[in-house]
């Protein structure tokens, strides 16, 4: 077997965002898209949301996909939800994550819980990968970039309390 | 407002159009040539097998990722008056799709030769696998998914994948009889990168890449080039394999809603296949139990179970018992998979090759040769986001 190599080892709670990976760049990030980071450069999750028919709607785009308004207004959510899906990655692809040994981390679709199939993508912190599950509840957090403090991340911590 | 899908019941490249040719090249680590040389030796083992000179096509289907544009290969094939020529948009729903859009341009009178081809160096030169680079995201779904490191195939199609499980119960063993079927398939088949076989085993204890999914679960990144030569029915009567016709007789391609960014469609354990399926059986007015075969754009191992749901082979969450052990996707078993031995095993062309093996099935060419039934009919079939096609090849 030429692909294999030695199992990894058992790896410490992922505590902090991911640091070195690309960042949107808010100088050419698209009008449609631009309520997003202003609301988590605020603190806020704010999601897309028709002005038409009320339906939220991630990833942004111009206009509804659901009745065709082309007005919309960037709503707070609770930043309550579950994870829908999750992988942990434990190689690196990227050059940062393998010189900060970043690895593992885990990305997660996080389901909000203002509606059904409404999610966005991000990571699960203070959790050891095998701590993680489907349906497991979580909160927002947000976490100035380091490399761009004008770039707020969205993070989610485990919300196992509600 | 309510969806309106108006149904697809016409088919109007049934039959019309043969696929006559197939060629490829070596497939490698390190091809050590441009992928112009690749595409020209490819097309010209096609052109050979059909029985025609390179300068006799009229008309080119090319993926969009493709560095080989039009212009370069009417110089290199010295083609005296190309016709016709598309782009086909994204990797492994191309495989298939560009077949059909090739059936398309025959049956419509646009060209008379049509190949359709993927050459590239995706080992030695950029790997699809890796990261981007360093710079900035100006928007759009990469800035959605990149900051939390989001950042390669296998993690969106890991959603997919660990959704799956979540639903139906599918564990890491399942796919793991996918691998060892594939490279037992490859096993047989000189033209393999991955010839070793391995076991279950082998397969639970390889390095976990991006939990869920082993290292074992992924396709290969490697250098090569493929091409297939199609033409009409009735051309294909005097060409060189005028014996056995390999008919297109019917494609689709599909997507669904919120398909951007991969990982936001509506249900993550069925893949757009869904929409494929659905017009694809309704063109043919065929079923998946009328297929001898299947072959499946296998670039993780699990998308062989989902698609086998999804295109109805099995009902959805059957896929982990049909598939367990192995016997039944075997070559020499009730529905042979990926003969060739997949992207998993033999090379990773883009899904071209899949149909390049189908076409050597219904001619009892395939190194792991069905030796228990006759291959009239395969289904060539992808499940990939963002947009997925599939073709049924046929023995005319």
């Amino acid at each position: 077997m030429t692909q294999q190599t030695e199992p990894v080892a058992k790896s410490p709670a992922m505590t902090k965002p991911l640091e070195g990976v690309p960042l949107p760049d808010l100088e050419q990030v698209p009008d449609y898209e631009q309520g997003f980071w202003a609301g988590t450069r605020a603190g806020e999750l704010r999601i897309q949301r028709c002005a038409a028919c009320g339906r939220f709607r991630h990833l942004p785009t111009p206009m509804c996909p659901e009745c065709s308004s082309l007005e919309y207004d960037w709503t707070t959510v609770s930043g309550r939800g579950t994870v829908y899906s999750f992988v942990i990655v434990r190689h690196p692809v990227h050059p940062a994550i393998r010189e900060r040994e970043q690895t593992p981390y885990n990305i997660c679709m996080i389901e909000l819980e203002e509606q059904e199939g409404l999610r966005v993508c991000s990571n699960v912190l203070h959790v050891a990968p095998e701590d993680i599950s489907v349906g497991m509840p979580v909160r927002v957090t947000f976490v100035p970039a380091v490399a761009d403090p004008d770039v707020t991340l969205p993070v989610f911590l485990p919300a196992s309390d509600r | 407002m309510a969806p309106n899908i108006i149904p697809a019941d016409t088919n109007g490249i049934r039959d019309k159009a043969a696929i006559v040719g197939i060629g490829e090249t070596e497939f490698s680590w390190n091809s050590g040539r441009s992928e112009l040389q690749l595409a020209s030796e490819a097309i010209k083992a096609a052109c050979d097998d059909a029985g025609i000179s390179p300068q006799d096509i009229d008309g080119l289907i090319r993926y969009d990722m493709e560095s080989n544009h039009e212009t370069l290969l009417t110089q290199s094939l010295g083609i005296k008056n190309l016709r016709h020529w598309e782009s086909v948009s994204y990797g492994g729903g191309a495989g298939n799709a560009t077949v059909g859009h090739a059936a398309a341009a025959i049956a419509a009178g646009y060209a008379n030769y049509v190949v359709c081809f993927r050459a590239a160096n995706l080992r030695s030169g950029v790997r699809l696998g890796r990261a981007r680079g360093p710079e900035s995201i100006p928007g759009g779904a990469d800035s959605f998914a990149v900051p939390w490191g989001n950042m390669a195939p296998a993690h969106r199609f890991g959603m997919f994948v660990r959704r799956y499980m979540h639903q139906y119960g599918a564990t890491s063993r399942h796919f793991g009889w996918v691998a060892v079927t594939l490279r037992e398939h490859a096993s047989r088949n000189p033209r393999a990168l991955r010839r070793e076989p391995i076991t279950i085993g082998d397969h639970q204890n390889s390095r976990m890449v991006v939990d869920p999914l082993h290292v074992l679960d992924f396709c290969q990144e490697n250098d090569g080039a493929a091409a297939v030569v199609m033409t009409t029915a009735e051309r294909a009567r005097e060409l060189r394999h005028s014996d056995t016709l390999t008919l297109v007789e019917a494609a689709a391609q599909g997507s669904g809603p919120r398909n951007d960014g991969i990982i936001y469609r509506p249900d993550l354990a069925v893949a757009e296949s869904e929409h494929t399926a659905r017009d694809l059986w309704a063109r043919a007015r065929l079923s998946a139990s009328d297929m001898d075969a299947m072959m499946f754009y296998d670039h993780f191992t699990p998308f062989g179970l989902i698609n086998l749901e999804t295109y109805g082979f099995v009902q959805p969450g059957e896929a982990k018992d049909f598939v367990e052990g192995g016997e039944n996707i075997r070559f020499d078993g009730m529905l042979p998979v990926n003969t060739h031995g997949g992207n998993h095993s033999e090379a990773y062309i883009h899904g071209l090759t899949h149909v390049q093996e189908a076409v050597r099935l219904i001619r009892g060419d395939s190194t792991a040769q069905p030796p228990h039934k006759a291959i009239n009919r395969v289904l060539s079939c992808s499940s990939v986001a963002q947009l997925s096609g599939a073709v049924i090849i046929r023995r005319g």
